[in-house]
């Protein structure tokens, strides 16, 4: 215990450790806040970068961007409608019509207070219960993971607006624009043309930067004149009742964060639009109606990407199984460093587990003060002329879908999709759904022919192994339960429960 | 007009310039055909620092991944022969040929360094009702189709290795694919699959732990690193025919790039390869360090493509038959 | 279904659009494996292009029945001139970037786009064009190695020689 403690405040009370953490923090909130600078690059260049360092002060740097870079994301969703990196998605939802009201700074304020939470509630369930967790995740099955990810894809009907037959639509769209490319299961080719450069398909960032980016500003491009939103900045911490009021609902989505964050190969994107979901499920009287600025709609997805941070360290450390694409670099980077990444890792090396728990508390914290700070500077952003805004925006989007991969090719389709989602946009299509879809589009496709190939491509065996097991029974009824609520079904079965509970008019 | 002044800009400052020295100029530019954080990408990043001492230039790494490594093949292929821009790669386009992934193969380029070799071994479930390899071949048998073994998509390690197993011995088992052998490994441990053939590296921490049991060596000698486990040739001698066989991981830079940047590079890279902290990396995970070039990494190379074209092709997954590209027979 | 009763300009052309676009995807998705079986790689892209196509078809058909939305026009609030002179630019922009290289076409990009849109003059759109693409260059290139298009500027020998006369100049 005495040895935990002292490998947990290593980072602490070494200076050139702190900051480095400090740096990694600040750092990664600009690599997450520019749509182009993912994490993922920005932990992959570190590899190489600190190839002759410490590992302690490799992973310092490593822990900050990465805590910093997921809560950066929501700057500019909140700010810009563009988020700038696909776990904000959820937040530009309900963070920009805040700012379009003249609300940013406190939006800021309270999505970094909540990221802050989720990122403690993730940190001390990976300090707590990390084997048992490990150990949860790992009973997972295709079919589980399948399952998971039709829960997922139904969230299609809480991103939709107005139309829930153009969510369908966008939601279908990008399953397919997933599926393009050669089949990593088989290797055929899927609607490529015979064109090498879509072999490796469509990166999903290139999409995201196209739809939200590109066409945001296409969008704005009509409003040019329009004065942009004078910003009070009257507050930014937010008051400590709406921290109360909201806790309950930060300690669920936190939950669902470590949960997906845990789970390998899903990660803080899934789990922020699931949070949203979530959110929109349980609060029954929202003071703004989500979409239009509810402040649940803000806390959900900020607390579940961040807790997700936690989540992805859980596989990671406890058996070397990355919990996601930014703690897969991270086992590289441990490996470099003459590490062996693996189930030993905890016994051999318990002092790296206790570390890096510290790394990331340290993170959490240096995240909480830089964004509390400056954040007067953060909203000029919006302030300044559009003029000069939009074709920064544009020429960021290209630099950025061409940093993914290095490829031409994605700047071409971020490009292609930058019009369809302009298009989309004004004829009420959102492009929410399309991201989802791109999202999860693997995880369904390959789990649905694996857990098919298993159960000798029959479908009544794959039913029978769906209702004898605990977790896939649960995962099931979550499904159906879901999607019967979402049609015209439930609403006429519900009809004479409803009517009771109309709020009588103010008295 | 600006394109002009630009010119002139350039033509004044490169006038300027200090004499320009030997190769390398400048920067130099990697390409990994596979992800960062998995195994391609940590070897690469691991040895090229120790080259860049040689080199006295920074080679500046970025991974592009897609089309099981082809896109970054055919973008090395598409640069300029000048030695400034580096293939980083994995044995995979020695099997695009027949995979119908393009024309393009490791003869192409020229090897400046091939470095390390992997060694496959077959993981079991620990509650899989077999512990040795001929247990395993009794169980699948006597139950035919209930075995699930992992496999990744044709060309990878796992569909190789099965397909070699498949062309000597009748093994009746449910192939379930993956997307490489890291998501198989971990599906190994939820019970999700029985069996799975992967490369040592990716295997050796889970073994250690207990977390699954090895129950095959794909070599002809046992290993330092599983010293219990016999290579499988003890019991079956058919299969030394292809074996050493294994994943490798080179250096290669296309075919027409000057020979002064061949040497110097080979230099660099042998020096990186010979780094004792490299080789205690690779050796910590089981990877036999190769540091070959020229005709000696040129045999090695055929001899791969020979070996895998023909067993996939005898397997049933190539699409085009090895004959057809003069490939021959082992 | 949907409240939306009314339709813009160009509203039903783009569903009809995205209907054709589906139907293609689907002959497209058949295509990979036909039928083979329920784990074949060509039967997820079929589902998908069929829910495509169908959410598609219902919208097109609600589009068409729905009134024209008097209030929109369409080259005021669809296609207004700033949108189209835009996204011309930044097509010619990725066409260019092979060939011509980052900086460049950057450079050019900022400044004719700052310049229309702005409409404050010569010297400020130089001023603001060449201050963000230095940062940017700085971030991408300096901080995170991103090597952008060279096309006709040898971005690398410079940095070389800067490098060269820096440590030089330190010896």
């Amino acid at each position: 215990m005495i040895d935990a403690l002292q490998n947990l405040t290593i980072a602490w009370f070494d200076p050139s450790l702190l900051m480095l953490v400090a740096l990694g923090t600040f750092a990664g909130i600009y690599v997450g806040a520019i749509p182009g600078l993912s994490v993922t690059m920005a932990v992959s260049i570190l590899i190489s970068f600190t190839f002759s360092w410490d590992v302690y002060e490799a992973l310092s740097l490593m822990v900050g961007i990465y805590m910093g870079g997921v809560y950066g994301g929501s700057r500019t969703a909140i700010l810009l409608n563009i988020p700038g990196a696909p776990s904000a998605i959820a937040t530009a939802l309900d963070g920009y019509p805040l700012a379009q009201k003249g609300l940013a700074g406190e939006a800021i304020g309270l999505s970094t207070t909540m990221s802050a939470v989720g990122g403690l509630l993730g940190i001390l369930v990976l300090a707590f219960a990390a084997p048992a967790v490990s150990e949860f995740a790992l009973t997972f099955q295709p079919r589980d993971y399948m399952l998971l990810a039709i829960l997922g894809i139904l969230l299609v009907g809480s991103l939709s607006g107005e139309s829930l037959t153009k969510g369908i639509f966008a939601g279908a769209l990008g399953l397919l624009i997933g599926t393009v490319g050669l089949d990593p299961l088989t290797a055929q080719e899927r609607f490529t043309f015979g064109v090498v450069e879509l072999w490796g398909g469509i990166s999903f960032v290139a999409v995201m930067i196209g739809m939200f980016g590109v066409a945001e500003a296409l969008i704005q491009l009509r409003e040019l004149e329009m004065a942009a939103v004078k910003q009070t900045i009257s507050r930014i911490v937010p008051r400590w009742s709406d921290v109360r009021k909201y806790l309950p609902l930060s300690l669920q989505t936190s939950a669902i964060g470590v949960l997906i964050g845990a789970l390998p190969g899903t990660g803080g994107d899934i789990a922020a639009l699931m949070a949203y979901d979530h959110a929109k499920r349980v609060t029954k009287d929202p003071d703004v109606p989500f979409g239009e600025g509810a402040k649940e709609g803000l806390v959900a997805p900020e607390t579940a990407n961040n807790a997700a941070i936690g989540g992805a360290f859980i596989p990671m450390i406890t058996l070397g199984i990355p919990g996601d694409a930014v703690t897969a670099i991270i086992i590289g980077a441990l490996f470099i460093h003459g590490l062996n990444p693996g189930p030993m890792l905890m016994i051999e090396k318990p002092d790296m587990f206790w570390f890096i728990v510290g790394a990331l508390l340290l993170a959490n914290v240096f995240m909480l003060i830089f964004g509390l700070t400056g954040i007067r500077i953060f909203t000029r952003i919006v302030e300044m002329p559009r003029a000069v805004l939009i074709p920064l925006i544009l020429m960021l989007s290209i630099v950025g879908a061409f940093a993914v991969n290095n490829s031409i090719t994605d700047v071409y389709w971020m490009l292609g999709f930058g019009i369809l989602g302009y298009f989309m946009k004004l004829y009420g299509y959102q492009v929410g759904p399309v991201i989802l879809g791109v999202i999860l589009s693997r995880l369904i496709d390959e789990n649905w022919r694996r857990a098919i190939i298993s159960d000798q491509e029959s479908l009544p065996r794959l039913f029978q192994g769906i209702v004898t097991s605990p977790l896939s029974l649960v995962l099931f009824i979550a499904v159906v339960l879901i999607f019967v609520s979402q049609t015209p079904l439930w609403a006429a079965l519900m009809k004479p429960f409803r009517t009771k509970r109309t709020p009588p008019p103010d008295a | 007009m600006n394109r002009k002044l630009m010119g002139a800009v350039v033509a004044a400052i490169l006038a300027a310039a200090p004499a320009l020295a030997e190769f390398p100029e400048k920067d130099l530019q990697g390409i990994v055909m596979w992800g960062a954080g998995g195994s391609t990408d940590t070897v690469m990043r691991s040895v090229t620092p120790h080259a860049e001492e040689v080199l006295g230039s920074d080679v500046i790494i970025q991974n592009m991944t897609g089309g099981v490594g082809a896109i970054a093949t055919k973008y090395v292929f598409a640069q300029k022969p000048d030695g400034y821009t580096l293939l980083l790669g994995a044995e995979n386009p020695q099997l695009y040929k027949v995979m119908g992934l393009g024309e393009l193969d490791y003869s192409d380029f020229i090897p400046i360094n091939v470095l390390a070799r992997g060694v496959p071994v077959i993981v079991a479930n620990n509650d899989a009702p077999f512990d040795t390899f001929t247990e395993m071949v009794d169980y699948v048998s006597a139950h035919p189709n209930e075995v699930k073994f992992g496999t990744t998509g044709p060309g990878g390690l796992p569909s190789t290795v099965t397909a070699m197993l498949s062309s000597k011995l009748e093994l009746p088992v449910t192939e379930v694919p993956y997307d490489g052998d890291g998501p198989a490994i971990t599906a190994l441990q939820s019970g999700a699959i029985h069996v799975v053939p992967v490369v040592m590296g990716v295997a050796i921490e889970h073994v250690k732990a207990g977390r699954v049991k090895p129950i095959a060596l794909i070599d002809v000698e046992p290993n330092p690193l599983m010293p219990d486990l016999p290579p499988i040739t003890e019991e079956y001698p058919d299969f030394a025919t292809y074996l050493p066989w294994g994943p490798f991981f080179g250096v290669f830079v296309k075919k027409g790039t000057p020979d002064e940047a061949v040497e110097k590079l080979k230099e660099a890279f042998a020096a990186g390869a010979e780094n004792q902290e490299f080789k205690d990396l690779m050796a910590a995970r089981g990877y036999s360090i190769m540091n070959i070039s020229g005709d000696e990494a040129v045999q090695f190379l055929e001899k791969y493509q020979s070996v895998t074209s023909w067993l996939v092709h005898d397997a049933g997954i190539a699409k085009t038959s090895p004959e057809e590209f003069d490939i021959p027979r082992p | 279904m949907g409240p939306n009763n009314t339709r813009k300009p160009g509203e039903a052309i783009f569903a009809l659009l995205l209907a054709l676009l589906s139907l293609g995807a689907l002959v497209k998705a058949y295509g990979i494996s036909g039928f083979e079986g329920l784990s074949s790689p060509g039967a997820f892209p079929m589902a998908a292009a069929a829910v495509m196509l169908l959410s598609a078809l219902v919208v097109t058909v609600n589009t068409l029945r729905a009134s024209r939305d008097s209030d929109t026009e369409m080259f005021r609030d669809i296609l207004p001139a700033n949108a189209v002179m835009m996204a011309g630019l930044i097509l010619l922009y990725a066409i260019a970037l092979r060939p011509l290289g980052f900086l460049p076409t950057s450079l050019i990009f900022l400044f004719v786009s700052t310049l229309i849109l702005a409409k404050r003059g010569v010297i400020f759109a130089a001023v603001v064009s060449v201050l963000s693409l230095a940062i940017i260059y700085i971030v991408f290139r300096l901080v995170f190695s991103v090597l952008m298009p060279e096309g006709v500027v040898p971005e690398r020998e410079i940095l070389a020689w800067i490098a060269r006369l820096a440590s030089g100049g330190a010896e």
